[in-house]
């Protein structure tokens, strides 16, 4: 071994010396490693060594953690992609007529959370539950992949190719063509389609919405020569009447109502604040009817005669004729008198809605509107609202034609009628007998499954679009990633189908090119603020909107038309009511395949997955609060309505009237995902009144089954914060929640809690000067310490906290399905909810509080307080969670063992343990048989690949066994840190946003650094004075958020 | 009884026995081929142990979730057991290291069987911390060693390291004791004993002579461990409630609990002894050694710790009301009339006023009573800390949280497996070792007046029986 290079490792090696020399020529010799010369034995000591050794490899190697990595680099990197950072994209939620301005967030060209857009006009950076869930629905695997005919209730492929041969085919042989639609938003759509028409004039366009305005169309019609829904000015008016009108919720334009009216309703100073008033006139309690001032007590089938009362009290304040109308209880009738003097003295800034679908009842309410002088001031014209466009009297003449063999060819486009529609059944023989079938529904849902050929459009995700929600706000709908599934722009195949010129069919996204051209030609001639097509269509892409700015229109009430007290609904003499209404979660039966808007509870029962008989409770006078019939939460029971039985399970809900029962549309899918099973489909039970469906039938049958639903899910047991009602032994009215609560109860024990601090617009001085009281106790008791004040410490730098007011939460849900889709929360199903095991890190707690028959209801965003002194924190063995320098309670998953005492000793139970592998992210299978499966599949539905793709890859999945809650969105927080430091500047308002906050329709929630006084949060708490509170203040855990106090305007005279 | 000099103490070991019948009647059991009242039970315990195996298998395998536990009742079953074990193993504890030092020499009959049931009762409690965690293979995070995790260490403000500590200190100076108890008698067995047994017992007795260094040796060594065990009969449930006192849940945060705590424990350990004296001596025909006399003595502590829960359940609710503080006001209002009330009726019922009895002198020494109220304390006592636990969080601060919750068969069969644990433990003990401490009841032979045989004894003439010579004086019982 010589070296001739002169390199040398050592003395010895550079001396050659001999000993050396020999070592390294054994260097690899296996006489180094054994002790013995020769031969090559172990001894024990070696032995030992090695077998300590293999043992501990190959434990370590069975013990480790091996995910799955599918890591796949680009080819070719797009430009506009930086891994880790996400791309927000401006675009358009559109369903129906459901609409949302939204900003999709894509990471690594996957969409994964929706964004309000701040820059529309019509939802003004507002979203709502539904809108937030859009982007889980992208990513089912229960879409139909590919275009095909449909056998047996499944797609057998067709090539795109094959298939528009076949329908070509088809389409050439003449006969009339049907495309039954929901509304259409989208303006170049509608340019589609009429080149479609003018291919096969035989064609006709059959719209219908999935819950109906067609009556408040048509009445608009009658009365103002308007076929269109006016701009409803909540936000200007000082008194709003609502005839069952959830305008909060479901109702029409529910985002932007909701901004508005709580804008109106916000304290701005104790001293002289005012507030708009609400009344809500209806039989259950509506979301819209949870947050009103005052709600009127009538049976569904009185609506009518409690328009035609309000009517007569204006007319005769106003001069105008009375119309006389069916009877109406007395108390109802006593406080619309009270309403209309009201209603008159603030004339033209009043507001009455109805969400009738009775044509007379709508003219009569518009004649209110008229008689207020609210027309083109809160009823403006100027703008129309084209958010519901249907009539289902147009189905129902379709439904005639099919029968009659006069349709050869239906297009289904979005719309579901074989679920929809009361009269499904009939719609269903009747579609039976048309030829050609072909559906554009993604999923296989009850229409599609009729269908012959399904030709699946892409997810709103995927599409390109247009809408114009309002008359003259426009809004542009982009694709946020590459088609999953081999799907096909719905518009693209009409106008294929129709041979259009204008289809460049050689372009990658053909639709693309002619949505591009619609709106260089039409839309551009529109507008004069940008001078080239290119610019308008680039800015208008990068923000989403444009708005052109109509003339002001005056519309008036078209003289002649005669109100007609007979053409209202009569009032029914039956014992039992029943009236059917729209959530926030399900729609009718258009959301309920999303498990986010499944999971996420009903506002007001607080009931997840399916729907459920809300029945009213009954105050003994002694000791209990009962059902209805003495039915308890999840008892089944038989209910008979248009002589159809089905079974339901009841959820006793405050604030329904005694003699009515209510439950909500969008139950009991029977295909197309993953809400199959869940409630029951009530939409045969809708009656149908000279052509308009009715959302309440006059009679009902309610037999107790005698049977339980085990897997009743309601995520809220006790649901007042002590209701008020007359003790038969005091012989006065006390607190009867309190007195239930067992025993003979003791009064205040829920009242005196520091939970929820509420009360009428007309005492808040006086409550201002309580709260102040509590506000000096609570201090004096946490003063008492004899631990360090930590307010030095948290005094500097950042400090993170929310405020959230409570006069603005109307209890809509979007916050908290913001929450879900960013925190990577999972889906429990409905089994683990009935558990009280579900998972959500933000909930809204909702407590009703007044009279027992007609209360008061408040609602509470509820989610980690993050306290200073937080009591989680020091019972942690393992120091798993902590607190930040920020302020901010912080949770280590890695670090949790489990122990759930931080859950135990959280005050505001907002810990969430992991019950079960509810993720799947766990190392061992086998034991996620309780975890949520979609009935028929073959894994659970987080173990899909597709599923996980909706993950946020900036937060942890948290696998059983640990405990989590909200963060404040900490990876928000450190992106607008990392963001500031960059630009070398201080952390602003903007660079740091909770999902819950960005969400957030009314502006409710705001988050920010308490140690800037000019921050968005400081100023809140300031605002709201005396008004703002912590839960639980004098427990000293020093919670980081801050409530204002719940004030409501109600006439207190009303009812007496 | 002879007369006129009346007798000082009352005979401890009734019989008649001369030493070497001590020797015999309490090694027989181990030489002995088993009972069938042995083998049956052995048989039913070794079943629940199985089950408890399955039961925690199924907990690790499927998840925690496998409980009824929920977002609101975080601890249910599994700390009620676990704080029920570790109470009854203080009567062990308490008989050994407090009664040693209140000179209660009737306490040599049952403190050897009551140490094993201390160290077999920690055993069980000791499971419920471990199997209640979420991801139980990390369990080791909780000690304080240092480590490759990073600078996170456990977190010494919680009083569930707290708990670690005292009950790992208790369990070892528990065993320590029992054993170092165990070692004269062991090297008596291994004298009897041939073959592979002998070799077997002379390992476990430490090569035990009798020699008077290694009794001088032992005896300090007694002394010591009794000395550090004392304080850790007040410590350990005075630890145990910190668990709940130091929180911020009413129902929980009151200053009350440690002496609560620990009269409980006591209670409950006694009431546990007595279940298992009534059954042992019977079975193992030791009338003799733990007499009616033990049975009353001990009866007598269940009275008066039993009176001292009533007291601290009276105060409570004192407490609450005097407080004005509506959260703690409300948290016992539910406990007594809320939707557990009749968890807390249980506990009143079976704590406070069924120990009652034990004023009649006839109850206290019948031995029928004795095991059925017995029982029904220790059905009381584990009642004591459901309600402590479950119907406090049940409704506590945030009415929209509140919840109910009842236990999964999981749940179930882990309480029942780890009374499987417990028997199988305390089966197999009675067959390896001697139940009754044989040196210790040796010592006590003659601490009646009328035993008395050295220089000034009257004559007497029916107890004339013990011949031989006086033993050495213990000096530590004395």
């Amino acid at each position: 071994m010589h070296h001739d290079n002169g390199i040398w490792v050592s003395s010895e090696d550079l001396t050659r010396d001999e000993s050396f020399l020999r070592s390294a020529e054994k260097e690899f010799s296996v006489e180094t490693m054994a002790e013995s010369d020769g031969s090559w034995t172990a001894s024990r000591r070696d032995f030992l060594k090695l077998m300590g050794f293999g043992l501990g490899a190959a434990t370590l190697a069975a013990s480790c953690e091996i995910p799955v990595k599918r890591a796949i680099p680009y080819v070719t990197k797009p430009d506009e992609i930086v891994p880790g950072v996400a791309n927000y994209y401006a675009s358009s939620f559109v369903n129906g007529g459901d609409y949302c301005s939204i900003l999709v967030k894509t990471r690594e060209g996957r969409p994964i959370k929706i964004e309000g857009n701040t820059l529309s006009s019509v939802t003004s950076g507002g979203t709502s539950a539904r809108a937030q869930a859009l982007v889980l629905g992208l990513y089912d695997m229960r879409r139909i992949h590919s275009a095909g005919t449909v056998e047996g209730g499944e797609v057998k492929k067709l090539d795109w190719k094959e298939l528009d041969n076949k329908v070509k085919g088809q389409l050439a042989l003449g006969g009339n063509i049907r495309l039954i639609t929901n509304t259409i938003l989208s303006p170049t759509a509608k340019m589609a389609l009429a080149e479609f028409t003018a291919k096969y004039p035989n064609t006709r366009v059959v719209s219908y919405d999935p819950v109906s305005s067609a009556a408040l169309l048509a009445a608009n019609q009658q009365c103002f020569g308007v076929r269109g829904i006016p701009n409803y000015k909540f936000g200007e008016a000082d008194v709003i009447v609502s005839f069952g009108a959830d305008f909060l919720g479901t109702w029409i334009s529910p985002i932007e109502y909701a901004r508005d009216y709580a804008a109106k309703r916000k304290i701005k100073s104790i001293k002289g604040a005012t507030m708009s008033r609400h009344y809500q006139v209806e039989s259950h309690m509506s979301l819209t009817g949870s947050n009103a001032d005052n709600r009127i007590l009538v049976k569904p089938s009185e609506q009518g005669a409690a328009i035609c009362a309000l009517y007569n009290e204006v007319a005769a304040l106003t001069g105008g004729a009375g119309i006389g109308g069916p009877t109406l209880n007395d108390k109802a009738k006593a406080s619309l008198k009270k309403v209309a003097a009201e209603l008159v003295a603030s004339k033209g800034k009043s507001l009455v809605v109805s969400g009738s679908n009775n044509v007379m009842e709508q003219i009569i309410v518009n004649k209110i509107n008229d008689l207020l002088g609210n027309i083109n001031t809160t009823v403006d014209f100027s703008v129309v609202n084209n958010m519901r466009q249907g009539d289902e009297r147009d189905m129902m003449r379709l439904i005639g034609e099919m029968n009659a063999g006069q349709v050869s060819i239906v297009i289904v486009w979005g719309a579901n009628p074989a679920y929809e529609l009361p009269n499904a059944g009939q719609f269903k023989d009747a579609f039976a007998k048309v030829n050609t079938r072909i559906s554009f529904n993604g999923s296989l849902d009850e229409t599609t499954g009729l269908c012959s050929h399904a030709a699946p459009a892409h997810h709103t995700l995927e599409a390109w679009g247009d809408a114009e929600p309002k008359t003259g706000h426009y809004s542009l709908q982009q694709p946020t990633i590459a088609p999953l599934f081999e799907t096909r722009q719905a518009e693209h195949s009409l106008l294929e189908w129709a041979d259009s010129q204008n289809l460049n069919r050689q372009d990658d996204q053909p639709y693309y090119q002619y949505l591009k051209s619609v709106w260089a030609s039409d839309m551009f001639a529109k507008q004069n603020k940008y001078s080239t097509p290119a610019a308008f269509w680039d800015m208008t892409l990068h923000g989403g909107v444009f708005d052109m700015h109509a003339a002001p229109v005056t519309v008036s009430f078209i003289a002649g038309i005669a109100l007609n007290a007979s053409g209202v609904t009569q009032p029914g003499s039956s014992e039992l009511e029943i009236s059917f209404l729209e959530t926030v979660n399900t729609g009718n039966g258009q959301y309920a395949h999303n498990p986010w808007l499944q999971e996420v509870p009903d506002p007001v029962n607080r009931t997840v997955w399916g729907n459920y008989l809300n029945i009213p409770v009954e105050w003994d006078g002694v000791n209990n609060i009962n059902g209805w019939k003495n039915l308890n939460d999840g008892d089944n029971v038989e209910v008979e309505v248009k002589g159809q039985k089905l079974s339901c399970t009841v959820v006793r809900t405050f604030g329904q009237m005694p003699g009515t029962v209510a439950i909500a549309l969008g139950g009991g899918r029977e295909s197309g995902g993953c809400g199959v099973g869940y409630g029951v489909n009530v939409n045969p039970w809708l009656p149908i009144e000279g052509g308009f469906i009715q959302y309440a039938a006059k009679e009902a049958r309610v037999t107790p089954a005698g049977t339980v639903d085990k897997n009743f899910a309601c995520v809220q047991f006790h649901h007042t914060m002590g209701v008020q009602a007359m003790g038969k032994e005091e012989g006065k009215v006390i607190n009867a929640d309190e007195k239930s609560l067992g025993w003979k109860g003791f009064q205040g024990s829920l009242t005196d809690r520091s939970i929820i601090f509420q009360t009428n617009l007309s005492e808040l001085p006086e409550l201002a000067e309580k709260m102040t009281e509590f506000h000096e106790e609570a201090s004096h008791l946490n003063a008492q310490t004899l631990y360090p004040d930590t307010a030095e410490y948290f005094g500097t730098g950042l400090k993170w906290g929310m405020h959230i007011d409570l006069n603005a939460c109307i209890g809509c849900g979007a916050c908290q399905i913001a929450c879900v889709s960013e925190n990577n929360i999972p889906v429990v199903g409905k089994n683990e909810v009935n558990r009280h095991h579900e998972m959500t890190w933000l909930r809204i707690d909702r407590y009703f509080y007044g009279d027992i028959e007609n209360p008061k209801v408040v609602y509470q965003p509820m989610m980690c307080q993050h306290c200073d002194n937080a009591p989680c924190e020091n019972v942690c063995p393992v120091n798993a969670t902590n607190h930040s320098m920020e302020g901010i309670n912080q949770m280590a998953y890695n670090r949790c063992i489990g122990t759930r005492y931080c859950a135990n000793n959280c005050p505001y139970k907002v810990r969430r343990f992991n019950w079960l592998d509810y993720t799947t992210a766990d190392v061992w299978p086998g034991n996620e048989d309780r975890v949520f499966w979609v009935e028929g599949e073959d894994k659970p539905y987080y173990a899909d690949n597709l599923v996980r793709m909706v993950l946020n890859p900036d937060v942890t999945v948290r696998s059983r066994g640990v405990i989590e809650k909200c963060s404040f969105c900490i990876q928000r927080i450190q992106e607008g840190k990392l963001t500031a430091k960059q630009e070398g500047r201080a952390i602003l308002d903007n660079d740091v946003r909770s999902a819950c906050q960005t969400a957030c329709p009314t502006g409710a929630i705001v988050f920010g650094n308490l140690n800037n006084p000019d921050s968005a949060v400081s100023k809140a708490s300031k605002t709201s004075g005396a008004l703002a509170y912590q839960v639980l203040e004098e427990v000293n855990v020093r919670p980081g958020v801050r409530y204002s106090a719940k004030v409501r305007n109600a006439n207190e005279e009303l009812h007496s | 009884m002879s007369q006129p000099v009346a007798p000082v103490r009352h005979i401890l070991i009734e019989g008649n026995k001369s030493y070497h019948n001590i020797t015999e009647d309490l090694c027989s059991p181990t030489e002995k081929a088993p009972s069938r009242e042995w083998i049956l039970a052995f048989i039913i315990s070794a079943a629940l142990l199985g089950l408890y195996v399955f039961a925690v298998c199924w907990t690790v395998w499927k998840g925690i979730g496998s409980w009824n536990l929920n977002r609101t009742i975080n601890w249910g079953w599994d700390i009620t057991n676990f704080v029920w074990w570790i109470g009854i193993g203080h009567a062990g504890t308490l008989i050994s290291a407090i009664l040693l030092l209140f000179r209660q020499r009737w306490r040599t009959g049952v403190n050897r069987a009551a140490e094993a049931m201390t160290i077999f009762a920690v055993i069980c409690a000791g499971q419920f911390p471990i199997i209640h965690m979420g991801r139980v293979w990390l369990a080791f995070f909780i000690f304080p060693f240092p480590n490759t995790r990073g600078p996170l260490w456990a977190n010494f403000n919680s009083p569930l390291l707290w708990d670690v500590f005292a009950i790992s200190t208790y369990f070892s100076v528990s065993l320590l004791f029992w054993y170092t108890g165990l070692v004269p008698d062991l090297a008596t067995v291994r004298d009897r004993a041939s073959g592979f047994r002998r070799k077997m017992y002379d390992i476990f007795s430490f090569g035990w002579t009798g020699s008077a260094k290694h009794w001088q040796r032992w005896e300090s060594l007694s002394l010591v461990l009794a000395g550090i065990s004392t304080p850790l009969v007040l410590s350990v449930h005075t630890i145990v409630s910190f668990d709940f006192a130091t929180s911020v849940i009413p129902g929980w945060h009151t200053t009350i609990f440690p002496p609560y705590f620990v009269a409980g424990a006591i209670f409950s350990g006694f009431a546990m002894v007595q279940t298992l004296m009534v059954i042992t001596r019977k079975v193992l025909r030791l009338e003799e050694y733990i007499t009616i006399n033990h049975i009353e003595s001990m009866n007598k502590v269940i009275v008066l710790t039993g009176t001292i829960v009533g007291v601290a359940y009276l105060t409570e609710l004192f407490v609450a009301w005097y407080s004005g503080y509506i959260y703690e006001q409300f948290a016992f209002y539910n406990r007594v009339f809320g939707v557990y009330w009749w968890s807390y009726f249980g506990m009143m019922f079976c704590n406070v006023v069924s120990p009652q009895l034990f004023w009649s002198r006839k109850i206290r020494r019948s031995i029928w009573w004795t095991f059925f109220l017995s029982i029904i304390v220790n059905i009381g006592m584990w009642f004591e800390r459901f309600v402590i636990i479950a119907t406090t969080l049940a409704r506590d601060y945030l009415p929209s949280s509140w919840s109910y919750y009842s236990p999964s068969w999981v749940e179930i069969a882990l309480f029942a497996g780890t009374i499987g644990l417990f028997f199988v433990c305390y089966l197999i003990f009675t067959r390896v070792a001697p139940v009754v401490a044989i040196a210790e009841v040796k010592a006590i032979l003659k601490v009646a007046g009328d035993q008395y045989i050295g220089p000034n004894a009257k004559a007497h003439g029916h107890h004339g029986g013990h011949k031989s010579a006086p033993v050495k004086e213990d000096k530590h019982e004395d």
